[in-house]
C-alpha cells in the first residue's frame, strides 16, 4: 500500500509540474502583438522623468506597452547598437567615448537635441565661499572663484588619507569628461598639493557630496546639471576659461554645454509601425530649466515619475503643441484630463 | 477575486523619515566616526607602507619559499614565483600592493572580531541562534544598502571598504570557528576533564588545536570572500586592482578588464594555496 502511495504523490508532483511550465509559457505568447517600446534607463532621475513623460504619450496616443531597461550608460549605448534597446532619451554625447564614429557609421539615428543648456563642471558649496549665518558657518574661502584658483586652498578640502593634500572628486570612471577632468587636474597643476579621487560610482559621489553638505563641511566635486542634487542642494560652479572648442578636451577651457540628443536603434526607427512616434520623438525638445523643475516638483510632492510626466504635461501645453501634430495634442491633452 | 493577485493593501511607511534621522545621525556622531575612520585608514596605510617596503625580487622569493615549504614541492613555489612576476610584468605590482593592504586589514579585523565570537557561540546554542539570522543578514543583504550609510558616516575610500569587506570576511570564521568547535568528539573533552584541566585549560589546550583545520579553513574562507569584495570596494573609492577593473567595464575595455580580473584571481589562487597549505599541516596526528 506504501508503494502506491508513493507512487500516486509522484505522480501528482510531476503532473502539477507539467501543467505550471504550460500555464507559464502560454501567459507570455499572449502579448505578442502588442507595440512594444524599450527605453534606456541610465539611473539619473532625468533620465527616468523623460522615459516617463514619452511613455506616457506614447501609452495614450498609440498604445504602446512601456518597458525600461536599467544599465550604466556605456552599456545603454552598446545596447542601443545592436537593438535590445530601442530608445535612449539622453544619450549625453559628450560622456560616450565612441558616439560621433558610431553615429557616422549610421549604427544608430539620432533624433534631435532633448536639451543642451546643462552645466557640468567642479561645483562646491555656497557656504565655502560666501558663509552661512544660519547654520552658524564660517566662510573658508571667500575668495575662490575659479577651478585656477582651487589649487590654494589644500588645508580647506582636507584629504584625510593623505595628510597635507587637498581632494578634489573627479568624474565617475570611464566616463569621457572623467579623462577631461584629469587632463585639466594636471594642466593646472594641482597634482603638487591635490589628489585627484574618483568616487567609483555616481552612488558614492552623490553620498560624499550630501555627507559634506548635511556636515557644513567643505567639498570640491565633479557634478552636473539637471540633477535632484543640484536642485535640493544651494553649490556654486568654479569658473573656467571660456569654452574653446580646439583645445577643452586637453582640459584647458571650460566644458561645453553637453548637446543631449534622443537616439534610437536602427532596428526601432526602421519599422513602419513606429513612424508616428519617431516623428514625436523628432520635435521632442525640453530645457535644463524644465527638466529641473519637473525634478523639483518631484522631490517636493513626492510623486513618482509617471505623475510627474502627468503634472509636467498639465503644466506645459505649449510643449505638447510643439510635439504633435494638431489632433494628436487635443486628443492628448483630452487623455490628460480624465 | 483581483484581491487575489494584487496587494489589496499597502503599510503606509515614511521612508523620507529614515532618511533624515540617518542624515542626522551622521552629522551628530561626526567626532565618534571620524576616530574609527583615523583608525582604519591608519591601519591600511600601515600595511601599504610595509608591502611597498619591500622589494619586489624579495617579495617574490618570499612567495616561493613560503610556496615551497607548504607543499613540499619546488615545482609548486616556482609556479606562484612566476604568477606574481606576471603581475609586476603588466605594471600592477603598486595596485596590487594597495588591494593587499585593504585585503590584509579587513582579514586581521575579522579574525580578531570572528573568533572570539566564534568560540562565545560553541559554547551554547542560545548566542548560536541568536547569531545565526545576524550572519545571514550579513552574507546576503545587498552591499550597497549598509554601503551608503557606511559612506555617509565614514565617508568614501579606504575607511568604509575595509568596514564591506570585514562585514562580508567575517561570517565563515564564526561559522568556521563555531562548527569546528561543536564538531570535536566530545570524549576527548571529557577524557580532558577526567584529567583535571578546568574549562579555559581545556579549551586552549585541547578544543582550539582539535578545532585547528576548520578553524584554519575559516581562515582560508575569509580570505576568499574578502578578495571576492575588491571591485565592489572601487565603486566607493578603494583604489588599487578593483579600480582598474571598474573603469575598464565602464569603457567597454575588455582586455584591460582581463588582464586585472586575472591579476585580482592570481592573488586569490596563491593565497588561496598558501593558507590551504597551512590548514594540512595544522591537522592534528590522532594514529600514533
Amino acid at each position: 500500500m506504501v508503494f502506491c502511495l508513493k507512487r500516486i504523490i509522484g505522480i501528482i508532483l510531476i503532473a502539477s509540474m507539467l501543467a505550471i511550465t504550460v500555464v507559464g509559457c502560454s501567459g507570455d505568447s499572449g502579448t505578442a502583438t502588442t507595440k512594444e517600446v524599450n527605453f534606456a534607463d541610465a539611473g539619473w532621475d532625468s533620465n527616468k522623468l523623460h522615459n516617463a513623460i514619452a511613455g506616457l504619450v506614447a501609452e495614450e496616443l498609440w498604445d504602446y506597452e512601456i518597458k525600461e531597461t536599467p544599465g550604466s550608460s556605456t552599456v545603454l549605448h552598446e545596447g542601443l547598437l545592436k537593438g535590445e534597446v530601442d530608445v535612449h532619451m539622453e544619450v549625453w554625447t559628450d560622456n560616450l567615448a565612441t558616439y560621433s564614429e558610431d553615429l557616422a557609421a549610421g549604427k544608430l539615428q539620432e533624433l534631435g537635441t532633448n536639451f543642451d543648456d546643462n552645466n557640468q563642471g567642479v561645483y562646491v558649496p555656497r557656504y565655502v565661499i560666501e558663509g552661512d549665518a544660519e547654520r552658524g558657518i564660517v566662510a573658508s574661502a571667500p575668495d575662490l572663484k575659479s577651478i585656477q584658483d582651487l589649487k590654494n586652498y589644500p588645508d580647506v578640502f582636507k584629504d584625510e588619507e593623505n595628510a597635507g593634500m587637498g581632494r578634489m572628486y573627479g568624474a565617475i570612471p570611464g566616463w569621457q569628461v572623467d579623462e577631461i577632468l584629469y587632463k585639466k587636474f594636471m594642466y593646472l597643476g594641482m597634482e603638487e598639493n591635490f589628489i585627484y579621487f574618483r568616487p567609483g560610482s555616481d552612488a558614492a559621489l552623490s553620498t560624499a557630496i550630501t555627507s559634506a553638505y548635511e556636515k557644513g563641511e567643505p567639498i570640491a566635486a565633479y557634478y552636473w546639471e539637471p540633477t535632484w542634487l543640484l536642485g535640493l542642494y544651494d553649490m556654486v560652479l568654479l569658473e573656467d576659461e571660456p569654452f574653446d572648442q580646439e583645445t577643452y578636451l586637453e582640459g584647458k577651457t571650460a566644458m561645453p554645454s553637453v548637446d543631449v540628443t534622443v537616439g534610437v536603434s536602427n532596428e526601432f526607427g526602421d519599422a513602419e509601425e513606429n513612424k508616428e512616434f519617431i516623428d514625436f520623438l523628432s520635435n521632442y525638445e525640453t530645457s535644463s530649466a524644465l527638466t529641473s523643475e519637473g525634478l523639483g516638483y518631484m522631490q517636493e510632492s513626492g510623486s513618482d515619475y509617471k505623475e510627474t510626466a502627468k503634472w509636467f504635461l498639465n503644466e506645459h501645453p505649449e510643449l505638447l503643441d510643439a510635439w504633435l501634430t494638431p489632433e494628436d495634442a487635443e486628443a492628448m491633452k483630452t487623455a490628460l484630463n480624465q | 477575486m483581483n484581491w487575489l493577485y494584487e496587494f489589496p493593501f499597502e503599510i503606509p511607511m515614511d521612508l523620507k523619515a529614515i532618511d533624515a534621522s540617518v542624515r542626522a545621525f551622521s552629522v551628530e556622531y561626526d567626532g565618534f566616526f571620524s576616530v574609527i575612520r583615523g583608525g582604519l585608514v591608519n591601519l591600511v596605510s600601515f600595511f601599504n607602507n610595509v608591502l611597498d617596503m619591500i622589494p619586489w625580487a624579495v617579495f617574490i622569493l618570499l612567495v616561493f619559499l613560503a610556496g615551497w615549504r607548504v607543499s613540499r614541492k619546488i615545482s609548486k613555489g616556482l609556479l606562484f614565483a612566476v604568477l606574481l612576476l606576471f603581475i609586476g610584468a603588466v605594471g600592477f605590482w603598486s595596485l596590487m600592493n594597495e588591494t593587499l593592504a585593504i585585503i590584509l586589514a579587513s582579514v586581521l579585523i575579522s579574525l580578531l572580531i570572528g573568533f572570539p565570537i566564534g568560540i562565545f557561540i560553541s559554547t551554547g546554542d542560545r548566542a548560536n541562534n541568536i547569531m545565526r539570522p545576524i550572519l545571514d543578514t550579513m552574507q546576503t543583504m545587498p552591499v550597497f544598502v549598509y554601503l551608503i550609510p557606511a559612506m555617509l558616516f565614514f565617508g568614501l575610500g579606504k575607511a568604509p571598504a575595509v568596514i564591506a569587506t570585514t562585514i562580508y570576511a567575517i561570517v565563515p570564521m564564526i561559522r568556521l570557528t563555531n562548527l569546528g568547535i561543536r564538531q570535536i568528539d566530545g570524549e576527548i573533552v571529557e577524557a580532558s576533564k577526567a584529567f583535571g584541566s578546568t574549562k579555559l585549560q581545556s579549551l586552549i589546550k585541547v578544543q582550539i588545536p582539535q578545532a585547528l583545520p576548520t578553524i584554519m579553513t575559516g581562515v582560508n574562507q575569509t580570505l576568499m570572500m574578502a578578495i571576492s569584495m575588491v571591485v565592489t570596494t572601487s565603486m566607493i573609492g578603494a583604489t588599487g586592482l578593483g579600480m582598474e577593473v571598474l573603469i575598464a567595464v565602464n569603457r567597454v575595455e575588455i582586455g584591460r578588464g582581463l588582464v586585472s580580473g586575472t591579476s585580482v584571481v592570481i592573488i586569490a589562487v596563491v593565497l588561496d594555496r598558501l593558507t590551504q597549505g597551512l590548514v594540512k599541516r595544522s591537522e592534528v596526528k590522532t594514529d600514533g
